[in-house]
């Protein structure tokens, strides 16, 4: 018995320092952490700026250099709200008219999702009928959308939402779907065998079980919205942040084009961090 | 007249290789306060049993009768206990009890559902506990929260599905009294009907214990009358002479078909 205590003592403690590097205080561990992660980040963003200088070398300025660039993006984002009229508005501008419609189309689209698949999980005959249609159009690709929102609303803007409400509403759907149909017996009994209403199942017991996958349907579906609005907007024009690309082409500013490709990418960068930090507070265990 | 009456009761299933039927003839005559022990071998159809008197199994043949009534349907008159807690994981030990009460006791106030919720919480002693979540709790307290929960919503039969299957022995041990000392406190008036495969248990617990056959179309072997002294307890009640001539008889009903015949060792070890 003695033996073995004095075998394992050693053991564990190493064990234990292993975990804190050599008795480091907490914090300090977390912030070797955060700052190791920071490092590679900045090892690849260099990694991938080398790659392009030597790119736009070797193109002869076909491509332009990461300095050029550089200095178009800071002036875009130095002033990003200033307005001079219909085909000359600040970036921030552009963006937040596109956000304005991937919302309101990402808003639709969820609200059409949710009770969809709600039902089309809760219900056989609900599955059966919809989920033909769900796979005909889910791969359906928003361009090709572009001309029925044309036609319904007569408007470039309304037909631009249109557009991300049709193509971004699947993952929700069809996650939600999964949520509900995956429901446990067990719980489904509890709610049966002490005669829950029709009301207290949904909030009380399929709700939240499918809330954790529900949250990472619209997770994806931000994306695809996110991924959408620049097409749409390219077909649509007028402003925001894909009709800015095209119009840089236009222009031939390739240095604004990749400007608005860093800001595209750190915006959806930055909508699925909120929506994943929102999945995590409401994912449980059991 | 009997007060649970189960007539010539026959379940099947239908699955993909055809009908499959999980028990057959069963007849059982069950008294107003009794407690009653359904024990057998896994597969042997006595959740089954169960379920068709909570009202989640429909009867192929024959009818489950509940005083005086036909059971259609699971209702507010018979609590569960479910075999794995079956508790819901997003909600608080007092929120599990409380929405039980809260579906299941329409006609109380608000005011008259908390204390319900707390009366019984306070019986098993987890009042403390209340604000805590199911994983945050032991085994043995999630089921002591699916126990008063079942007894909350205050119904005259209760369904006990292998309750204290996943529990250690001495947890085990403690409930045991628990759920007799509730049943104390309800004078004796609720109908127990519990599914087990521990003998012990059984005995310790039961007025009756009905032992199945081996499925499929599993029927009722025997039933053994318990005519142990209440109340009962651990110590004591263990070295009676009744409760060692029962559990000798289950023994043998239960075991006979899983002893080792020691010939086939004689002969592994001769070819060895």
């Amino acid at each position: 018995m003695k033996k073995s205590v004095t075998l394992t003592t050693p053991v564990t403690t190493a064990l234990m320092s292993r975990d804190r590097s050599e008795g480091l205080p907490f914090f300090l561990v977390r912030v070797f952490d955060v700052a190791g992660a920071l490092i590679y980040t900045l090892l690849g963003f260099s990694l991938l700026t080398a790659i392009w200088y030597v790119s736009s070398t070797v193109t002869e300025g076909g491509l332009p250099t990461p300095l050029a660039t550089f200095q178009v993006f800071w002036e875009l984002v130095k002033d990003p709200f200033y307005d001079y009229g219909p085909n000359d508005k600040g970036i921030g501008l552009q963006l937040a008219s596109s956000l304005g419609r991937v919302s309101a189309g990402f808003l639709l689209g969820s609200l059409f999702a949710i009770p969809v698949g709600v039902l089309m999980g809760a219900n056989a005959v609900c599955k059966k009928i919809f989920y033909p249609i769900v796979q005909i159009l889910k791969p359906v690709s928003p361009l090709a959308w572009f001309p029925i929102g044309l036609v319904a609303f007569e408007s470039a803007s309304m037909a631009t939402i249109f557009i991300i409400f049709i193509t971004s509403l699947w993952p929700t759907l069809i996650n939600t779907a999964f949520g509900v149909a995956s429901i446990p017996d067990d719980h489904k009994n509890v709610a049966k065998a002490f005669g829950f209403s029709k009301w207290k199942y949904l909030t009380k017991v399929l709700m939240p079980y499918s809330l954790p996958h529900i949250i990472t349907g619209l997770r994806l579906s931000i994306g695809v919205a996110w991924l959408v609005i620049v097409a749409g907007e390219m077909l649509s024009g007028g402003i925001g942040i894909g009709f800015f690309v095209w119009d840089s082409w236009n222009a031939l500013s390739l240095e604004k084009v990749i400007s608005a490709i860093l800001i595209i990418g750190l915006v959806g960068l930055l909508l699925d961090r909120g929506f994943s930090f929102v999945e995590k507070k409401f994912t449980y265990s059991s | 007249m009997s007060y649970l009456k189960i007539e010539n009761m026959e379940i099947a299933f239908q699955t993909m290789k055809g009908r499959f039927v999980a028990v057959t003839d069963i007849n059982l005559d069950i008294e107003r306060g009794q407690i009653v022990s359904i024990i057998g071998h896994s597969g042997c159809g006595k959740s089954t049993i169960m379920n068709a008197i909570a009202g989640m199994t429909f009867p192929t043949g024959g009818r489950v009768v509940l005083d005086g009534k036909e059971v259609k349907g699971p209702g507010p008159d018979r609590g569960i206990v479910f075999q794995n807690y079956s508790l819901l994981p997003w909600l608080t030990v007092y929120e599990n009890i409380y929405q039980a009460v809260d579906a299941a006791l329409r006609d109380l106030s608000k005011h008259e559902k908390k204390e319900t919720v707390e009366r019984y919480l306070r019986m098993v002693n987890l009042w403390e506990h209340r604000e805590k979540y199911p994983k945050q709790i032991s085994g043995g307290m999630k089921q002591r929260v699916a126990i008063a929960r079942a007894f909350a919503i205050d119904p005259e039969v209760l369904l006990l599905d292998e309750p204290f299957g996943a529990l250690d022995a001495l947890t085990k041990a403690s409930l045991h009294i628990e759920l007799l000392k509730l049943w104390n406190l309800t004078h004796r008036s609720k109908t127990i009907f519990m599914v087990t495969h521990d003998i012990e248990e059984a005995i310790f617990l039961s007025d009756r214990i009905i032992v199945m056959n081996n499925g499929p179309a599993a029927t009722i072997r025997e039933v053994e009358e318990v005519h142990l002294p209440r109340p009962r307890n651990k110590k004591e009640t263990v070295n009676q002479p009744e409760y060692i001539a029962v559990r000798e008889r289950l023994l043998s009903l239960l075991m006979d078909k899983v002893a080792i015949d020691e010939k086939d060792f004689y002969k592994e070890e001769a070819a060895a």
